[in-house]
């Protein structure tokens, strides 16, 4: 497969082509990644776009995205691998046939035991290994990128687990000896900041920061998902939306906060973004009830001198 | 190149980022791969290969345009009396012969619009002290005394009368706002140039820097005496420490097999037996360590309750399970700040909400509030841990309420920073200290991770 992530430059419009829109910062790093084959670890608020990056990148690359889902309690089996007890019993009893067959001609005991013994990778072989994300993007015939969603949800257990998958791209079952990847699967791990990752981990990542994006960046990601939006509707809406976040929120508003509200505004046919509007779509941009009073207060009904220009700016008169 | 390089990764960890070897070496291939011509392109490789924390990327923002210059050269405005005409020329020169001559051979330095030499920088530099500086802190004070060396204040307000006389004389408006705005942009590009070698040299001093006192000699000083990069270096030992407890405590919890049925293994287990479950397994019971700490921040303990807190802090990042109470006068639940991924501001934010007064720490009525409010965190699987000096200020110790929350928690351990012949006077230390199942001393970090061991082996 030809590989579209030559320079910086064309992992930008690859990636452009997937409707996201990268910074230079984005694209360099994701570059260096995959020439380096070293696992991507994206941190960043929620909903900045983490997720998305991986999704754009195996989007661009025609590779097969595996996610992995983190969460408090994940452990080997699920992420893994697990033998299907289940199907192997019932081979067990299906061929039991051919097994006294095999083992009937036997003279003695030991004999049995031996040929039963010769036939025992039958039981352990891939067939009965129910494979689990990690295994799955190491043993994938074709290269694939693996997205470790949330890496700080799960227990350093799991993380320290996770080392030997991240550096050598291999993975050890007791009774199949080492596996190790066909293809270096492109690994992107993100975490939302929650607790601190270990070291270890960290240091066999390349770290790169997605924090929330400029007034441009945003305006052209809205632009973009949601086409329907007037210009100068989209212009006042992300306004909006950056001085929603400079205000000490309980939960600032990301960018799928404001997809969702320019989504809303389309719905509702809005013309301007008068008094009515705000108050109307404001629970889809900000979801504490904290935090609406507040906007509400602060943004949208300001008393007080000085503060009636500033909502004069937004009323669209 | 490449010692420059090295020189930055030598200052980052100078100024408390951890580098590891493998991330150096990660840096120079990155570097190699994307070539060095485009200046964005090489510093992000070297940022995403040795920066690995969010904290840390304003100290490397910091750094890198000190080791590789900021990307454009201090702007000149040029020679005011180049494009004069000769009248004009003699104008300005008769202005300027107002002043002594000694002013007047720094004005023209400021203001003729060349850059400094290398030679004027260095000697400037050694007359402010500026090589026996390694702390980046101070960058704007030395530049400042640089600038004044140069007698930039005394400048400045010549230019103004320069000006006033030049317009005396009759130079043109236009023109003399011209020169003026030239004048300006030369002493700018100077000022530029001295706060980019003040930062440069403080930086090189920076790598050059011996590599800090070992963990090992921190972990034996008394809290007290313990300067602020001391604390940093300290808290990533603590953070060491809090997994190895987290560890610990679930190892000492695993219990017998008396969990729920295990199918699998049951299955598994009976093959041998044709499926028949003659021999049944069980799930080990792996039980999650859950902790209390209540933690005394008085002014009694302010020396090491920043560290304590950090301790907690890590300790709530290992077990989730953990609950954070701090005390003066009253209780209060701090484990919400907790729950972000910034030390420092988490604990910057408890300390400030609970500013310590002057003798009202009162641990009987913290008692009271937490009987009241947060009982039900303890349970048979609590460990119960109270980190304070005992020392009531002679208000009632509440020992009831201690002992019946020790009675309800699975363990009782104190953490207490004095040692026993030291509880006289408002200590109602002996009275708590028999409810406890192990009272600790620690006064340093050696005490405490003795502490944490000697928990847990017991």
């Amino acid at each position: 497969m030809k590989n579209p992530f030559e320079s910086t430059g064309k992992v930008k419009t690859a990636l452009s082509e997937q409707s996201y829109i990268a910074s230079d910062e984005i694209s360099t790093i994701v570059y260096l990644a995959q020439k380096l084959g070293k696992p991507l670890l994206t941190e960043g608020p929620a909903g900045v776009g983490k997720t998305e990056l991986a999704k754009a990148i195996a989007g661009a690359t025609g590779r097969e995205l595996i996610r992995l889902q983190c969460y408090e309690g994940l452990d080997e089996s699920k992420a893994l691998y697990e033998w299907e007890y289940s199907k192997q019993l019932l081979y067990t009893q299906l061929l039991r046939d051919k097994l006294n067959d095999t083992l009937g001609k036997a003279s003695s005991l030991s004999e049995a035991a031996d040929k039963l013994a010769a036939e025992e990778d039958v039981f352990f072989s891939n067939r009965f290994l129910l494979q689990r994300p990690l295994l799955k993007a190491i043993l994938c015939d074709e290269p694939t990128v693996l997205l470790i969603d949330e890496i700080d949800r799960a227990d350093a257990e799991f993380e320290a687990f996770l080392l030997e998958v991240l550096s050598d791209f291999q993975v050890s079952v007791p009774e199949l000896g080492t596996l190790t990847a066909r293809h270096k699967p492109f690994v992107v791990l993100t975490s939302n900041n929650t607790r601190e990752l270990s070291e270890a981990l960290k240091r066999r990542c390349l770290y790169l920061f997605i924090d929330y994006p400029t007034i441009q960046e945003e305006l052209a990601v809205v632009r973009l998902k949601v086409p329907d939006l007037n210009p100068k509707l989209a212009q006042q809406a992300v306004e909006f939306v950056q001085r929603l976040r400079n205000a000490d929120m309980r939960k600032s508003p990301s960018i799928s906060e404001t997809l969702d509200w320019a989504n809303a505004l389309v719905a509702l046919n809005a013309k301007n973004l008068d008094k009515a509007t705000l108050e109307e779509t404001l629970s889809v941009l900000v979801k504490h009830e904290a935090d609406l009073q507040k906007a509400r207060k602060q943004l949208i009904n300001p008393t007080g001198r000085g503060k009636s220009d500033e909502y004069g700016r937004f009323s669209g008169n | 190149m490449e010692t420059r390089i090295l020189q930055l990764i030598a200052a980052l960890r100078a100024s408390g980022v951890r580098v590891s070897l493998a991330e150096s070496a990660e840096a120079f291939s990155a570097v190699d791969l994307m070539g060095i011509q485009h200046r964005e392109h090489f510093r992000l490789s070297l940022r995403a290969t040795l920066i690995k924390d969010v904290k840390d990327i304003p100290v490397f923002d910091k750094l890198f345009p000190l080791f590789f210059g900021s990307g454009q050269e201090p702007q000149m405005g040029g020679n005011p009396t180049d494009d004069m005409t000769p009248e004009e020329a003699q104008m300005y020169a008769e202005a300027l012969r107002q002043f002594t001559d000694s002013l007047r051979k720094r004005m023209e330095r400021l203001m003729n619009g060349e850059k400094l030499s290398r030679e004027e920088l260095e000697s400037l530099a050694k007359m402010v002290g500026l090589n026996q500086t390694d702390d980046l802190r101070h960058q704007e004070w030395l530049a400042q005394r640089m600038m004044r060396a140069m007698a930039f204040p005394e400048v400045r307000e010549a230019m103004r009368e320069l000006m006033e006389e030049l317009q005396r004389m009759g130079m043109s408006r236009d023109r003399i706002q011209d020169i003026q705005e030239k004048i300006q942009q030369n002493m700018q590009g100077i000022e530029d140039q001295i706060k980019q070698f003040a930062g440069e040299r403080i930086a090189e001093n920076l790598s050059e820097q011996p590599p800090g006192e070992s963990v090992d000699n921190l972990m034996n000083r008394p809290f007290q005496s313990l300067s602020d990069a001391d604390k940093k270096i300290l808290q990533r030992e603590v953070r060491r420490l809090a997994a190895a407890l987290k560890t610990r405590i679930a190892l000492r919890q695993k219990r017998a097999k008396s969990g729920q049925l295990d199918p699998k293994a049951t299955i598994r287990a009976n093959l041998k037996h044709d499926g028949i479950p003659m021999q049944l397994h069980f799930r080990d019971k792996t039980r999650k360590p859950k902790i209390v700490v209540i933690c005394d921040i008085s002014t009694s303990m302010r020396f090491c309750s920043e560290l304590m807190l950090s301790f907690l802090f890590a300790l709530q990042g290992q077990v989730s399970k953990t609950h954070a109470f701090a005390f003066i006068d009253h209780l209060e639940y701090i484990s919400d700040e907790f729950n972000g991924s910034n030390p420092d501001e988490a604990i910057t934010s408890v300390l400030w909400r609970m500013p310590s007064g002057h003798y009202n720490t009162d641990l009987g009525w913290s008692l009271n509030n937490f009987n009241e409010e947060y009982m039900s965190t303890l349970n048979g699987r609590t460990t119960l841990i109270v980190v304070g000096d005992g020392r009531n200020n002679f208000n009632d110790p509440r020992i009831d309420l201690f002992s019946l929350m020790s009675r309800r928690a699975a363990r009782t351990i104190w953490l207490n920073p004095e040692p026993p012949h030291l509880w006289q006077g408002d200590s109602d230390m002996p009275k708590y200290a028999q409810l406890c199942n192990n009272v600790l001393k620690v006064s340093n970090l050696r005490e405490l991770n003795a502490a944490v061991d000697s928990l847990l082996s017991t």
